[in-house]
């Protein structure tokens, strides 16, 4: 039996006041042929205490990535969320609020998001910024879509725009749904076998409507050759850079050397990594992008005594108004997560934002010297500065590397061969706020007796 | 006031964390690239970050604080065991990208979400990927498109959509790269068959629907609307936002439709946390199966060394339709929310059905007394029902038309003024189709006693003289908030004196 009905048993008093014959008589409008007959082919209800043991079963048997050390990133990464953010996030007004179509009532809200919307703004750069999109992925897809839009009229190369063919195909299959219906023509920049841009290929995007990088790169490089990039493509061709928003704890904004839009997955702030979601998307831009950008905006104003209020702004861009004219079909985001994001950035302060970037980086430097002691395992781009995550070539197939250190009690890095399947034996190796000295020597001890079962 | 940015602590305040195991000066970053401003942000001790966002939660409107009618959101209580499972360790704390071994937990749930869905839609296939609605609209009309590509009936190019229609369907499928066709709705707010007769032709991709239609009326012609699109080759799209109002009743596929998008945080539950985050999973006819996003769950008979990690009988593997669309997330959607409409559900079961006939009979309870009330009142000349069926669905529709013209009382003055009686408002002005309009959606979590009082307290509100209500809301923590002054004066982010 079910418990959230409070008028569960009350329905003939109700039914009769209305004059209404039956729970039927309420569904007499639904055309006979078109009917269900029977009951749903589903299981009893369960009670609280029955579906949180099933819960607890189910979901205990997933491998927690706490339970053991962990090297797996490659796009998420899970820092420690101090706990008053939980605490926090699931305060009823917060958690149980629409979207803030009621400003007088939504204040709370609506000045968190403005609050967000400056934090994430001087965070990366940019005069402007959203209150989210979905995730780092549809982030880069609605900024080239943004930029398409922007730039196509005046564009030489019409319809076309550029990325790093280092991004990964998951998230190069999500920029392709976006893009195809507007007929956008997805050209790759090539990079050098040091991990870094080829600042030649980067010739070939101008006059194109966009760019699109990611710093640090998906091979986890820090590229010193973005700043270059701007000036190479001129002021018609955007600048979309794709950041991992802690990094800039120690990296240079993006808006600070010529982005136009800057994107990213805003997970490692706020947010546990959740199978992969829900997660929040950062989106901001320059002026010349603001009135064709896609998400919800949050201005300040004043009431009609004037007091500071807020409310949403500059809606006429948005679907529920333009209809098929919208800049974007997003109604729905990532409001809570990304007020997780906000709390996590107003206790961190900007010196603990670089703290945690040098906690990252510096776990990351750690794991690379102590690596290199191993003569079988090969760093293609040792030479470069790399944030939290590295590839290791290894002496035999990825696969069997993961396999062993699993049986150690370890969950390895990412097998670069599903993103690349010419590099079966190149790992990304990620650590975190959480990968302790003690979780690096264990790797690199297993590591160690792997590489000499396997080339003995 | 609490303001974020008016918390200026020393130097460095903030939380402590753990020393880096190396010092920074060995960190070797390239020179171009060291951030030498850091980013202007506030600092704050924990106790007064606490108390900023505790304030400002006060000055936010929920599920949790008052009744919130909003029609169309379906804004029904959020059972808190849903926040507990979604933040156990075996969801919160995993990697998309782990072995399937790793994930057999994650997966049956996913499995379970994807049958359960299909069972209650009548669909084939379910993808969980979409994040929300308007993506699950988005990533159907793009399986729509692969699906004619790969007939080759690339002609087909156009999109059907009623004037009623959600926004977000036309926003959807004009991403996609079809060209849009709206069609006028009947007077009475429903289908017009004759004018979807006079569109439809071998250019026709598909029409996308929501029944019950904007207005709460169930779609009675909806089936012979299936026939007419499908006569010219084209497919029916059934946007699932008032899902839960026919939920073990009828079903999209009972009613003829290809593809259905189900709105995870309205019908399953999934909190609306402020716009954000839902799950818009998409369910699917077999002919379109093989064209969903990459990787659904699939399973089979586990082998011997897979049979210790099993959770039950089966083993649960990803698996990539053959014509697959790709992604639209980059990893498998909202699994949080997944897994708290998983135990929503779960609470449920088969009683899923119990669950639609009380949203039903809410509100028209709701509706059979605010008009009770209303002659009680001798308020019943200042509106009228949006329709004139018997029966209503999940909700409904009221015309302040009446007040507007006899006192110049509008849908939005109303409104206003049941905020200063402690409620979150209704829908005003959407569908456009009825005049002043109001959508009351009252869900089936609230009780008779609530029900009654909000009429009463409704028209209470209409007997306030206009002056009043023009000026309402005035308990609230800011009043009337000047929109236009917002869009002419432009302050997206905090403005630094040195800016």
């Amino acid at each position: 039996m079910v418990d959230q009905l409070p008028n569960l048993g009350r329905e003939e008093e109700m039914l009769k006041e209305m004059g209404i014959e039956s729970m039927d008589s309420l569904f007499a409008d639904v055309p006979e042929p078109v009917r269900m007959v029977g009951d749903l082919p589903l299981p009893d209800a369960q009670s609280e205490e029955e579906l949180l043991a099933d819960a607890r079963r189910l979901l205990g048997a997933n491998l927690a990535l706490g339970d053991q050390p962990s090297f797996l990133g490659a796009g998420l990464y899970r820092n420690f969320i101090p706990s008053s953010v939980f605490q926090l996030v699931t305060r009823g007004e917060f958690l149980t609020s629409y979207t803030p179509y009621q400003p007088e009532v939504s204040q709370g809200m609506l000045q968190a998001m403005w609050e967000f919307q400056s934090l994430v703004s001087e965070l990366i750069g940019m005069p402007i910024t959203n209150l989210s999109l979905y995730d780092g992925s549809t982030a880069a897809a609605e900024a080239i879509t943004c930029a398409v839009r922007v730039h196509n009229r005046k564009a030489e190369q019409k319809d076309t725009v550029y990325i790093s063919e280092l991004t990964p195909p998951d998230r190069v299959s999500v920029i392709h749904n976006y893009c195809q219906g507007a007929g956008i023509e997805i050209k790759k920049l090539k990079h050098d076998n040091n991990g870094c841009i080829n600042l030649e290929s980067v010739h070939e995007a101008r006059g194109s409507c966009a760019v699109y990088v990611e710093q640090p790169n998906p091979l986890g490089i820090i590229d010193e050759g973005y700043p270059s990039i701007k000036e190479i493509i001129g002021e018609h061709t955007a600048l979309i850079v794709g950041v991992q928003p802690v990094s800039l704890g120690l990296l240079e904004a993006p808006g600070h050397y010529g982005a136009d839009i800057v994107i990213g997955e805003g997970q490692p702030l706020g947010s546990p990594i959740t199978g992969g979601g829900p997660l929040y998307g950062i989106f901001g831009c320059t002026k010349p992008y603001l009135r064709l950008m896609p998400g919800r905006i949050v201005g300040r104003s004043i009431d009609v005594d004037g007091k500071e209020a807020y409310c949403l702004t500059l809606s006429t861009r948005e679907q529920h108004i333009r209809r098929h004219r919208a800049t974007s079909n997003i109604c729905t985001n990532e409001t809570l997560i990304a007020l997780m994001g906000a709390m996590h950035m107003s206790l961190l302060g900007p010196e603990g934002l670089k703290h945690l970037a040098i906690r990252n980086m510096a776990a990351c430097t750690h794991l690379k010297r102590e690596l290199s002691s191993i003569e079988s395992i090969h760093q293609p781009h040792h030479q470069q500065s790399h944030f939290n995550e590295f590839v290791v070539e290894l002496p035999e197939q990825t696969s069997s590397c993961l396999a062993f250190l699993e049986q150690d009690g370890i969950v390895g890095g990412f097998n670069v061969s599903d993103w690349y399947p010419e590099k079966s034996n190149q790992m990304l190796l990620t650590v975190t706020d959480q990968t302790s000295k003690d979780d690096i020597d264990r790797l690199v001890q297993s590591l160690t007796t792997w590489t000499m079962e396997v080339t003995a | 006031m609490s303001r974020l940015f008016d918390h200026y602590g020393a130097e460095g305040k903030g939380y402590a964390q753990p020393s880096p195991i190396l010092p920074a000066s060995e960190l070797n970053l390239p020179a171009n690239m060291v951030r030498n401003q850091l980013p202007r942000w506030p600092r704050l001790s924990e106790p007064e970050m606490v108390r900023h966002y505790t304030w400002l939660s006060k000055r936010n409107f929920g599920i949790d604080t008052g009744f919130y009618p909003l029609g169309s959101c379906t804004m029904k209580h959020n059972p808190r065991v849903n926040e507990v499972v979604a933040q156990l360790p075996g969801i919160a704390d995993i990697h998309p990208h782990q072995s399937e071994h790793q994930l057999q937990g994650l997966l049956s749930i996913y499995y379970e979400m994807q049958e359960m869905l299909a069972i209650c839609a009548g669909m084939d296939a379910v993808t969980l990927q979409p994040v929300a609605g308007a993506q699950g609209e988005f990533t159907a009309v793009r399986c729509f498109q692969e699906y004619f590509r790969h007939r080759g009936e690339s002609n087909r190019t156009k999109v059907i959509v009623p004037d009623s229609a959600h926004g977000t369907n036309p926003a959807s499928a004009a991403m996609s790269g079809f060209e849009i066709i709206e069609i006028p709705s009947q007077e009475d707010g429903r289908i017009d068959l004759s004018a979807l007769r006079a569109v439809v032709g071998d250019d026709t991709a598909a029409m996308m629907i929501t029944n019950p239609n904007t207005l709460g009326l169930f779609e009675q012609d909806i089936a012979a609307a299936s026939k007419i699109v499908h006569e010219v080759g084209g497919l029916m799209y059934y946007d699932g936002a008032n899902f839960n109002a026919i939920l073990g009743r009828t079903s999209p596929g009972l009613m003829g439709f290809d593809a259905v998008h189900y709105n995870l945080h309205k019908t399953f539950s999934q909190p609306h946390g402020g716009g954000g985050p839902g799950s818009g999973p998409i369910g699917v006819k077999e002919h379109l199966a093989s064209f969903l996003p990459s990787p659904i769950v699939a399973r089979r008979e586990p082998n011997v060394a897979e049979k210790e990690q099993a959770v039950d009988a089966f083993w649960y593997h990803w698996h990539v339709p053959e014509n697959s669309i790709g992604k639209v997330q980059q990893w498998h959607g909202n699994a949080g929310a997944v897994l708290r409409c998983w135990a929503y559900y779960r609470r449920y079961g088969k009683e899923l059905r119990t669950m639609s006939e009380h949203a039903v009979l809410n509100a028209n309870y709701l509706r059979h007394a605010i008009h009770r009330e209303a002659k009680a009142a001798g308020v019943d000349h200042l509106f009228v029902d949006g329709a004139d069926t018997v029966v209503a669905k999940h909700e409904f529709t009221l015309s302040l038309g009446p007040a507007k013209e006899t006192l110049g009382i509008s849908a939005m003055d109303v409104a206003k003024g049941l905020l200063d009686m402690g409620y979150m408002a209704p829908t005003v002005y959407f569908p456009l189709v009825v005049p002043e309009c109001m959508m009351i959606e009252p869900t089936e979590t609230e009780s008779k006693e609530t029900l009654d009082t909000f009429a009463k307290d409704f028209c209470k509100v209409l007997q306030l003289d206009a002056e009043t209500l023009h000026n309402a809301p005035t308990t609230t923590p800011v009043r009337r908030v000047d929109e236009v002054y917002a869009a002419r004066n432009l302050c997206l982010r905090h403005p630094f004196d040195n800016d």
